[in-house]
């Protein structure tokens, strides 16, 4: 089996770490921080490490359907969308993951686009 | 410096966020940095309910009237992020006046990380569940193609040794003119009523506990005192055989297609052994084998043949009656016997 990312960076002590960044990143930015102003910590955290988790190849099962019911509702816009990329990005990079891995993960996230931006904001 | 001034610059300069009040009037006299931080500076005249709005002034009012130590776990919202303050007050008596000591600890990343633990360990556990099920999935799948002792002997050594088993029986049983109905039949239906059938063997041989070893196309074959060494592997073989016979009779006469079979019986010794190193199967090569499957052939349809060698220890729970010496391939001339009913058995079929 090929080895994931997940693995690669040494498992779930650095992904806790990438976690925790975005985490602040993501509450501390006032392009997407108001989407998660109101939501209850322990969710946050819980939906942020099973979705990067899942991202790098990690023991999380994050289905496309869940990751848009919870987004749905939200009426997020492409720019929040490119805002989040941006700072998931700059959390990895922060903990040492490589620019191609980086890229990979990016890619990934681009392929959720789809589900996580709402249809009227095409 | 006078240790008054140590003091207080210490208090400025902790990270814990500090505030000293009136008992009286819970107005402040005392706030450090972290605690204007976190809760906003208190106003002239401000109390500490109005700066801490989470705090339960009820609360507060009784204990302090105890003079004990107050507790909580506070939550605010600080620019979006959720801020958790372990908040302890106690009393400190001045000679003046009564005064209360305000301390805010921010636990904020210990419960953060809390949360993220909890998520995880839920990640990891159901994973660990799907890996159990996996496992035994695979178990159960290893466990259809050897018997358990071998399966455990493979699984702890990785390998399986070749093993004598001296004294054993097998049952072999083949289906008469199976090849005419296989021609003639729709394969699913052939399959289909295989199946079936060979799954009620499989609980007769479980039921007399001999060992399936193998079916081959529409051969049969199971075994009696391997791996685990039974005396009354002999018997236990040829009850298998009656019940296939009695319940393809039964079976016959509620189906539309007719079934019927030739069993030979034979004893003696045999190897068990996984054969392969990628697709493993558990087989079994000697005498015995090659003993029932030769007499196979040289029973009529729904009878079973057996070697005279069986006699002794079958003839006391089955009816066996000589068929004589005969002549067969590879073996020389052997004395053959066929077996019947079981003696106690009650709706005794007459087959011969």
């Amino acid at each position: 089996m090929p080895q994931t990312l997940y693995e690669k960076y040494g498992g779930f002590k650095t992904i806790s770490r990438i976690v925790m960044t975005f985490y602040e990143m993501a509450l501390d930015s006032d392009q997407i921080g108001d989407y998660f102003a109101d939501v209850d910590m322990p969710r946050l955290i819980d939906h942020q490490t099973k979705f990067i988790s899942s991202l790098m190849g990690g023991p999380a099962s994050f289905s496309d359907d869940r990751l848009e019911a919870v987004h749905r509702a939200l009426g997020i816009s492409h720019a929040d969308f490119d805002e989040m990329a941006a700072l998931l990005s700059e959390a990895l990079a922060d903990h040492g993951v490589g620019a191609t891995d980086v890229g990979l993960v990016l890619e990934a996230i681009e392929g959720k686009r789809g589900i996580i931006v709402a249809r009227s904001a095409a | 410096m006078s240790l008054a001034a140590i003091n207080e610059q210490l208090l400025r300069a902790i990270g814990v966020g500090v505030a000293v009040v009136r008992a009286s009037d819970l107005t402040f006299v005392f706030h450090n940095q972290p605690f204007a931080e976190w809760f906003g500076t208190p106003g002239p005249g401000a109390t500490l309910p109005e700066v801490m709005e989470a705090l339960d002034p009820e609360e507060l009012g009784q204990q302090q009237g105890e003079g004990l130590r107050y507790s909580a776990e506070l939550q605010i919202k600080l620019k979006r992020r959720t801020l958790v303050f372990a908040v302890n007050i106690s009393s400190a008596d001045q000679p003046e006046e009564q005064l209360l000591v305000v301390e805010c600890q921010n636990i904020t990343r210990m419960r953060e990380l809390e949360s993220m633990i909890d998520s995880y360990s839920t990640m990891v556990e159901r994973n660990t569940r799907e890996l159990e099920r996996e496992k035994e999935r695979v178990e159960r799948l290893l466990l259809n193609l050897m018997p358990r002792s071998v399966y455990e002997e493979f699984k702890t050594f990785g390998v399986v040794t070749p093993q004598l088993y001296p004294q054993i029986s097998v049952v072999m049983l083949d289906f008469v003119d199976f090849t005419d109905f296989a021609a003639r039949t729709d394969p699913t239906i052939t399959l289909g009523e295989l199946n079936d059938i060979f799954t009620a063997f499989d609980r007769i041989v479980e039921q007399y506990g001999c060992e399936r070893i193998k079916t081959i196309g529409d051969a049969y074959l199971a075994v009696a005192g391997m791996p685990e060494p039974t005396p009354d592997h002999a018997t236990a073989v040829a009850h298998c055989a009656t019940r296939f016979l009695r319940y393809l009779e039964r079976r016959n006469e509620s189906h539309q297609h007719t079934w019927r079979a030739r069993i030979g019986l034979g004893t003696g010794a045999a190897v068990g052994s996984v054969v392969g190193i990628q697709k493993y199967v558990y087989d079994v090569f000697g005498p015995a084998v090659n003993l029932a499957s030769r007499l196979q052939v040289f029973a009529k349809p729904m009878h079973i043949v057996a070697p005279e060698t069986m006699k002794a220890a079958l003839s006391e729970e089955f009816h066996v009656s000589d068929i004589g010496p005969t002549e067969i391939k590879g073996l020389g001339a052997v004395d053959l016997v066929s077996v019947g009913s079981e003696l106690s058995a009650p709706q005794a079929a007459r087959r011969y």
